[in-house]
């Protein structure tokens, strides 16, 4: 059985419960309403007004002058999300997670420890309740689709287990647009062909969907039946590694974005070497204080998990940036792309620069600080000049 | 314009220029071909902007003048028209109106004004060269070429213009492929040109074995091959191109000789079941014994032995064996000379003597 957690309103919640006055007033976390922001998240007392997700925060003020406007605090819900995160690895290791707030689980593995999918969905349920003070909707079904389906249906706070043989019965009386694939431009056209709900697409022949929407139809007729065969990707393979820092105090002095790129590139290339995985591509991640967000990227010749020629593209991508004018930053972060195993990179550069030297320095670095604790040997420009 | 032709006739020069229309353009008129007809001479040109071919037959014309057609249905119409068929191209106004017998075709045309030509260009370096000799240094060295390689530099051929001689380079930066030809023209500096990747095949088809002669223009953007039935003109790649003398190995003490087809032939049967993706196939020589084996991921296995000439230690080597292949396919002599420094240095492939052509691989971890 697959387990569907979703938290209501989590960036909103979760900022309710830090600060219970706002508790029962609309509240909606975003950029700001000034600048160009939209929103992010919006509790259940502002989507009364009809706010919601993405629309802009300008927008949302004039639905509702109540409304309790507060910035994006995305460490916050990170570290919160990691904390129903490891909630969910109690009952079993088969978590893939969808965003911070949401997660499907396999707990088929589960049973005899925990119980049935029923006691484990109320259990996790009553965890994050209890231990951390949000409320969750829970969604149980025999696939993904379907309790994923389930637990947006009695949102917030919801509680929904759909037997199996029972998807259709569950599914039929709802709209087309509950089925993945199916947006607006979509919807409209299956409109056109009296498809309206689950069950007009169910009880359609797969053939004429296919003919008619391609592999669109023949997709959302499977799904209309309740079929969904993909199953819980707990270990999705990472696609870029990165680490990134937000200041207390926005920061516009190159050179200590420098040192503090520094110390990240040290972190980024030493993972990659862990994991043995090389990047081709190097991505400058820079957040302004207006909030907005800046990315830059390099792809490198030849894949590489040295720290010094990561950092230097790292470091020519910031300059490049602060070669036009200054700008007073929030966040800097640096990230790690294209990946691949360093063991698939057997054939051997005729034009190699000469990259031992370097290469034996970080492995004695890494070795150094495996032994002494993190960090204990790094580059002396991050060391603050008052030790 | 009207002319009155044979399909072969016509048909030649359009399949020698037709290779350089892109199928999907930038400007629309790169889809089409100009057609020039001046009453002794009919000219076909093609171009995408960075190459632009020009092939010319005699033809003496009804009425001279010129035209832009669309390109690939002209060629496709040609194509499938009966053998020896008599056709007819006479320009309508914006129409062109081709006729075979019965078949008839419209096609639209577009300004002849608008269809971007190489101006002239200075060229301080020129020399002229035997086609087959031209023809010879490409096709020995243009295999090893780089495709789409962010070092834009490694995706073309590098040419350079000695002292009595003409050098010809390509590498993708895994294996390099060099050939020389001596000529008569001197030269006291060192030139080096880089023609793009699709300039080198097109002119690799265009060129014959013949020994007609064929005048090289260079200019500072451009380089310009003509003979008298055709025209070549490619723009360069401006970059540097990497110093292939530093990565041919000098000091090689592990030589060992070997039958080309023999060893062509073992390699090509190994490689069945080496890795489909990177091609891994290892060389363990000792006494006149070179045994190749390779393997693949579902654990299936191939071995083979032949003998060759190597009287040195025993050593263990591994290779892309399509490098080698290719290679080996490009090397003339019966017999292939293998040079070694250690299994993780280059390895050098060359005709025992003589050759005027040397191939670098560079070695796989295995």
């Amino acid at each position: 059985m697959i387990v569907h957690v979703d938290m209501d309103a989590f960036y909103a919640s979760v900022e309710v419960r830090d600060n219970p006055t706002l508790k029962g007033k609309p509240v909606a976390v975003g950029g700001s309403p000034q600048g160009r922001g939209v929103i992010c998240a919006a509790n259940y007392e502002a989507r009364k007004f009809g706010i919601h997700s993405a629309m802009p925060s300008a927008h949302a003020i004039r639905l509702c002058k109540n409304l309790v406007f507060l910035p994006v605090n995305m460490q916050k819900y990170i570290d919160v999300s990691s904390k129903i995160r490891d909630i969910f690895y109690r009952y079993t290791p088969e978590v893939e997670p969808l965003s911070l707030d949401e997660a499907f689980l396999d707990v088929d593995g589960s049973k005899k420890l925990f119980g049935s999918a029923i006691e484990i969905g109320h259990a996790i349920k009553n965890d994050i309740q209890n231990e951390l003070n949000l409320t969750a909707s829970v969604g149980i079904a025999q696939n993904k689709y379907v309790a994923k389906v389930a637990s947006d249906i009695n949102k917030p706070n919801g509680f929904l287990y759909i037997e199996p043989g029972k998807e259709s019965q569950f599914l039929d009386p709802l709209p087309i647009n509950r089925l993945w694939g199916i947006g607006k431009a979509s919807e409209k056209r299956f409109h056109e062909f009296s498809l309206n709900s689950i069950k007009d697409i169910r009880q359609s022949n797969v053939q004429d969907l296919e003919t008619e929407f391609g592999k669109q139809g023949r997709k959302v007729w499977y799904l209309a039946n309740g079929i969904d065969t993909r199953s819980v990707e707990s270990e999705r393979k990472a696609k870029s590694i990165s680490h990134e820092t937000t200041f207390s105090q926005d920061i516009s002095d190159i050179h200590a974005l420098t040192a503090i790129l520094i110390n990240l590139t040290e972190s980024v290339a030493s993972r990659l070497r862990h994991k043995q995985i090389k990047c081709r591509t190097v991505i400058l991640k820079l957040r302004l204080a207006d909030f907005s967000r800046v990315t830059r990227s390099r792809t490198l010749l030849e894949a590489t998990d040295i720290t010094s020629e990561i950092w230097n593209t790292a470091k020519s991508l910031l300059q490049q940036f602060y070669q036009s004018e200054n700008h007073s930053l929030r966040l800097i972060g640096v990230g790690a792309g294209g990946l691949k195993k360093t063991s698939e990179q057997n054939q051997k550069d005729l034009f190699a620069e000469e990259t031992s030297s370097m290469t034996n320095i970080d492995k004695v670095t890494d070795k150094i600080n495996a032994k002494y604790g993190d960090k204990i040997i790094h580059r002396a420009r991050t060391t603050p000049k008052n030790n | 314009m009207k002319l009155t032709t044979l399909r072969e006739t016509l048909l030649n020069p359009l399949t020698m220029v037709i290779g350089v229309v892109e199928r999907r353009q930038t400007l629309p008129i790169l889809a089409n071909i100009l057609i020039q007809a001046d009453g002794k001479k009919l000219t076909v040109t093609a171009t995408d902007l960075e190459v632009e071919l020009k092939a010319s037959i005699d033809m003496v014309v009804d009425e001279p003048g010129e035209v832009t057609l669309p390109a690939r249905k002209l060629v496709d119409i040609c194509r499938t028209l009966p053998a020896e068929a008599q056709l007819t191209l006479k320009i309508n106004g914006e129409k062109a109106l081709l006729t075979s017998g019965r078949s008839r075709f419209t096609l639209s045309t577009l300004p002849v004004k608008d269809f971007p030509v190489v101006d002239k260009f200075k060229s301080p370096t020129e020399l002229n060269l035997k086609q087959s000799d031209l023809k010879q240094l490409i096709d020995s060295t243009q295999f090893a070429m780089a495709q789409q390689d962010v070092r834009y530099y490694l995706n073309g051929l590098m040419l350079e213009i000695q002292d009595k001689q003409l050098v010809s380079v390509a590498t993708d930066g895994h294996r390099l492929s060099y050939c020389h030809l001596d000529t008569t023209i001197a030269s006291d500096s060192v030139q080096q040109i880089i023609i793009p990747r699709k300039g080198v095949q097109e002119l690799s088809k265009l060129l014959s074995t013949d020994d007609e002669m064929v005048n090289v223009k260079i200019g500072s953007n451009h380089i310009a091959i003509i003979s008298p039935a055709l025209s070549f003109i490619s723009k360069l790649i401006d970059g540097k191109f990497p110093d292939y003398d530093r990565v041919l190995p000098k000091k090689t003490e592990i030589k060992l000789l070997a039958n080309k087809d023999t060893l062509s032939a073992a390699l090509t049967r190994t490689s069945i079941l080496s890795n489909e993706k990177y091609r891994g196939i290892r060389f363990s020589l000792s006494t006149n014994k070179l045994s190749i084996q390779a393997h693949n991921p579902e654990k299936e296995e191939a071995e083979e032995e032949i003998e060759i000439q190597y009287t040195g230690d025993d050593i263990e080597i591994g290779f892309n064996v399509n490098y080698l292949l290719e290679a080996l396919a490009a090397i003339e002599d019966e017999n292939v000379q293998i040079s070694m420094v250690d299994s993780s240095s280059s390895c050098l492939l060359q005709q025992p003597k003589n050759g005027n052509c040397k191939y670098v691989i560079m070695p796989m971890r295995l």
